[in-house]
């Protein structure tokens, strides 16, 4: 259990900057997800906490003891490689004993961590296996035995499922979940893939072009978005985001400093019932995916702006023509550079949320 | 967290190598040049200086020139006759399974065996009067031919042996060179209904022409500097007419102890492999390269 | 098959619909037969190109075995009347043979070993470390690598009188105990290990030596190996250094012995020759056998990278 902190961190290749002054605490015991498009800086920011990369400025502090200058097998990490990263030359056993036999301990006890791991992540039939004849999802648990059998204060995983099929990946994230509750170490991982990131962590540090956009728990990233960036990175489809001139045209009232308005696709009703009160939207349906439970939309408005509709468990919407409600809770607000607007937000939705649906105004446009 | 330690690390890794080569091949390359700038008969203590009066004789000299010309002769036709043969030989054995696998390796063998062997082998192979080539022309309704012991056979009769020496080698570089071009692009030609001719002309033979280059510039160096199948053949007859240029080097050297003549025939022959290499570097980089 | 045969008779009895089903058929068989034929006289075709590479091999233990009149038989016979083993007896007497094969083995091993110790961390460096003049170290290398050896043997042979090394075996080890051509794979090879690898066992706590001997060396063992034949059967054959180099029995190899038969008598004695040539070429062809793919693979490797 360890907390790490990130003071002040710089990082730059040759002359260019990846991340300027970057200040982050993660949690002891939580599972930190760090999240954001590739390029974004995430993996350099775990490198450096793993002492793989040094950082140009700026210092890490891990369990209250700054190891800027530490080495990376004294860091008390350990990692996860994308692509596991097993040694191909060593026996399942020989890599989750390389470690502990550069740590110098003893073999009897090694022969106990070795023994307790492999029952752990089920590896036991394996031990004398080279990794090359272990499947995908056997090769990741090796990797993980490698990592845990150091009993590290902090485990580091860089995009640990990428490589997986889509089932197996789903049933590793429950496992890795399942894993971090028993162990209660801190876990900082890495991913660019957002339903991944909201899936798995307790906290959430979604970062793009070398900041952090926002660190907070998955419900908030979710319900508040710091940010456009944020709020169009996380869910799927992104948040509608209505500029000022479709805001205009909807009749959403303008506010001083509210460039932006946002709305996510699955708090849109899609013809809703007579008396639904809301922002009333009117568009062609531009193109429609169905994922058998839910179903996407897409409205082209008047305007010429598309906005995204999700609907669940209903039958595809066949017409041509489509309206949609946007309950005034539903509204996001940003400013002109994109941050969110917390402020009198409230009069604002009141304001304009006054439409109520008429059924003439159902069907179609005019 | 770096140490001194980490600093110098590579250079005392890359140390013992450097200097094995710094000793026996950086330094005699200039150590030549140096002396073929003298006059000296390597027993005598004093060397004297003669500016490049070694070049002059040498440029001067009949049998140098013929060396010369027999040497690019040679290599001339080793090289044509190997790459044109071997890629031939490629495109028709170029199949896996025991049976070609079998062939391959047996027409790689002479690759492997020491020329001495295949000197000694051939000479007798090429003996003109119980020698089994003449042996099977005769029963083949054909005179017997001179080989080695005439000057107008003598200099093909050793490119014949050095064509069969590399072929083979040739050969499987070639098939290497066949087997790492993706079939996905022979079967989008063959949707695109080009011919097998002009498949070989329009993508084959470009996609394999860095391993045609390869070959062209190792068989042209290796050629330029034959010796052990003319020092144990012909010993550069019959009247030179298989004189070459590193065994006009050694007669010189180690038979007539001009050491300052055969440095400075050292140095041309430098300088010819010299232009060589870089004529292959600078094409390589230039253009032959698809991948 | 059966079938199409039946088809193709019924066609010819009966001409109508379905001899136009059938004639196709029996073109196809007729087409597959040729095809079969082809393929057969393609595979001839290959033996006989074996036969061409085959025959002065077979040629060379023919002779060995036959008495000198029989050498002067023509035209040539293949099959000797008796099986003259003295021939070898012959061969291995006309000098130290046993000497020869000695110096061979101590050269082409000693050559082996120490290019092992200075390639392997050359090449690693040049191939996992950036250091000021790397760049110009490297390029020593790559010179090596184009400059031939053959071509500056008269100053190496006065360096080597200079050191008092002639007709040693360290004269004829030291100047190849590196290589360039062994450090240019090697590195290729260490460049080839993915970086994360390396990273895993830092955080294992792995010091710089043991990530070299215990991950990277069994790694780019293939590679080893490989240099390891390569290198072996080029100085197990080489006739030019010895021959230079040498100028008494003390070092003299394999290769120059069995040249020298040829010199030693008036008569061009072939048989002895001969089998002489045989103990020579016979362990290399033997290895050569033993490890066709492997060996092949080896001396093909470069012309491809």
């Amino acid at each position: 259990m360890a907390q790490i902190e990130l003071r002040n961190i710089g990082k730059k290749f040759k002359q260019e900057a990846v991340i300027e002054n970057l200040n982050l605490t993660i949690r002891s015991g939580s599972f930190t997800v760090l999240v954001g498009p590739s390029g974004c800086g995430k993996s350099t920011t775990l490198r450096m906490v793993a002492g793989l990369e040094r950082q140009t400025e700026g210092e890490i502090w891990i369990d209250g003891k700054c190891v800027s200058d530490t080495p990376p097998g004294l860091r008390d990490v350990a990692m996860v490689f994308q692509n596991y990263a097993l040694y191909p030359t060593m026996s399942v056993r020989g890599n989750i004993e390389f470690g502990l036999k550069n740590k110098g301990v003893a073999k009897p006890e090694r022969e106990r961590l070795i023994g307790d791991i492999s029952e752990l992540v089920g590896l036991t039939p394996y031990l004398d296996k080279k990794p090359q004849s272990l499947s995908g999802g056997q090769r990741q648990r090796v990797a993980l035995a490698r990592a845990m059998v150091k009993q590290p204060k902090v485990f580091i995983l860089d995009e640990p499922l990428s490589n997986l099929d889509a089932k197996l990946r789903s049933q590793m994230r429950t496992e890795l979940i399942q894993l971090h509750k028993r162990l209660g170490t801190t876990f900082v991982y890495v991913t660019h893939d957002q339903v991944e990131a909201m899936s798995m962590g307790d906290e959430i540090v979604v970062m793009d072009k070398g900041v952090i956009q926002q660190a907070d728990g998955p419900m908030a990233i979710y319900g508040q978005p710091a940010n456009l960036f944020t709020a169009q990175f996380i869910g799927t489809p992104p948040m509608n985001v209505l500029l000022q001139e479709d805001m205009h045209a909807l009749g959403i009232p303008a506010m001083p400093g509210v460039h932006y308005a946002g709305f996510r696709p699955e708090h849109a009703v899609l013809n809703p019932p007579d008396g639904t009160e809301g922002i009333m939207l009117r568009g062609r349906i531009a193109t429609r995916e169905s994922l058998g439970a839910e179903q996407i939309y897409q409205l082209e408005l008047a305007s010429g702006a598309l906005v995204s509709v999700k609907t669940f468990l209903r039958p595809m919407e066949t017409v041509e023509w489509a309206a949609a409600a946007i309950p005034a809770e539903a509204l996001h607000a940003f400013d002109v550079r994109g941050n969110r607007v917390e402020c009198s937000l409230n009069e604002w939705r009141e304001a304009a949320g006054g439409g109520i649906l008429t059924a003439a105004g159902a069907g179609g446009r005019s | 967290m770096t140490t001194a330690w980490d600093k110098l690390r590579p250079y005392g890794m890359v140390a013992p190598a450097i200097l094995v080569f710094s000793l026996f091949f950086i330094y005699p390359i200039f150590y030549m040049i140096y002396l073929s700038l003298f006059d000296w008969n390597f027993v005598s203590p004093d060397k004297a200086f003669v500016g490049l009066a070694n070049f002059r004789e040498l440029l001067a000299d009949e049998d140098f020139r013929k060396v010369l010309g027999n040497t690019s002769l040679y290599t001339a036709l080793v090289v044509s006759l190997t790459t044109g043969i071997s890629l031939l030989l490629a495109l028709w054995l170029n199949r896996s399974g025991w049976f070609h696998g079998f062939v391959q390796g047996a027409i790689f063998t002479p690759h492997i065996i020491s020329l001495v062997s295949i000197s000694l082998l051939w000479s007798w192979l090429m003996d003109p009067e119980y020698g089994l080539l003449n042996g099977i022309l005769g029963w083949a309704g054909i005179g017997g031919l001179p080989w080695l012991s005439h000057p107008d056979t003598a200099l093909l009769s050793l490119v014949l042996v050095a064509v069969w020496k590399g072929i083979g080698y040739n050969a499987l570089v070639f098939i290497a060179g066949l087997q790492s071009i993706p079939a996905d692009i022979y079967e989008a030609a063959s949707l695109d209904r080009s011919r097998p001719l002009t498949t070989f002309r329009r993508l084959t033979l470009p996609m394999l022409s860095p391993t045609i280059f390869f070959l062209v510039v190792i068989n042209m160096i290796g050629s330029f500097q034959v010796f052990e199948t003319i020092a144990i053949m012909t010993g550069g007859g019959p009247v030179n007419a298989t004189n070459t240029l590193v065994y006009y080097i050694y007669e010189y050297g180690f038979r007539f102890f001009k050491i300052g003549y055969a440095s400075a025939a050292g140095v041309i022959l430098l300088l010819i492999v010299g232009v060589l290499t870089l004529l292959y570097f600078r094409l390589l980089s230039a253009k032959v390269h698809y991948r | 098959m059966k079938e199409g045969i039946q088809q193709a008779q019924l066609g010819l009895g009966k001409p109508g619909a379905g001899a136009a089903k059938s004639e196709p058929r029996a073109r196809m068989r007729l087409a597959a037969s040729g095809r079969l034929l082809l393929a057969g006289f393609n595979r001839a075709c290959m033996l006989l190109l074996v036969l061409v590479f085959a025959m002065p091999f077979a040629w060379m233990i023919s002779t060995s075995f036959k008495t000198l009149p029989e050498t002067m038989i023509f035209p040539p016979v293949w099959i000797p009347r008796n099986l003259i083993w003295e021939n070898y007896t012959a061969a291995w007497n006309t000098g130290p043979f046993l000497r020869y094969a000695a110096n061979s083995i101590v050269i082409a091993v000693g050559i082996l070993l120490l290019q092992m110790l200075t390639i392997i961390p050359a090449a690693y460096a040049f191939a996992r470390y950036r250091f000021a003049g790397s760049r110009l170290l490297f390029g020593i290398v790559m010179v090596t690598l184009m400059i031939p050896a053959q071509l500056i043997f008269l100053p190496v042979y006065l360096e080597l009188s200079a050191f008092n090394l002639l007709n040693t075996h360290l004269g004829l080890i030291l100047p190849f105990a590196s290589s360039a051509f062994g450090i240019f794979l090697l590195r290729q090879a260490f460049m080839q290990i993915p970086d994360e690898l390396i990273e895993a066992a830092r955080l294992d706590l792995a010091s710089e030596g043991r990530i070299i001997l215990r991950l990277m060396l069994p790694m780019v063992k293939p590679v080893l190996v490989t240099f390891a034949l390569f290198s072996f059967i080029a100085h197990w054959n080489d006739y030019f250094w010895p021959l230079v180099m040498t100028t008494n029995e003390t070092a003299r190899t394999l290769p120059l012995a069995i040249a020298k038969i040829r010199e030693v008598e008036g008569v061009a004695t072939w048989n002895v020759l001969m089998a002489g040539n045989l103990i020579l070429v016979a362990p290399i062809l033997a290895v050569f056998i033993a490890s066709q793919r492997h060996i092949i693979q080896a001396f093909v490797y470069n012309g491809v990278k």
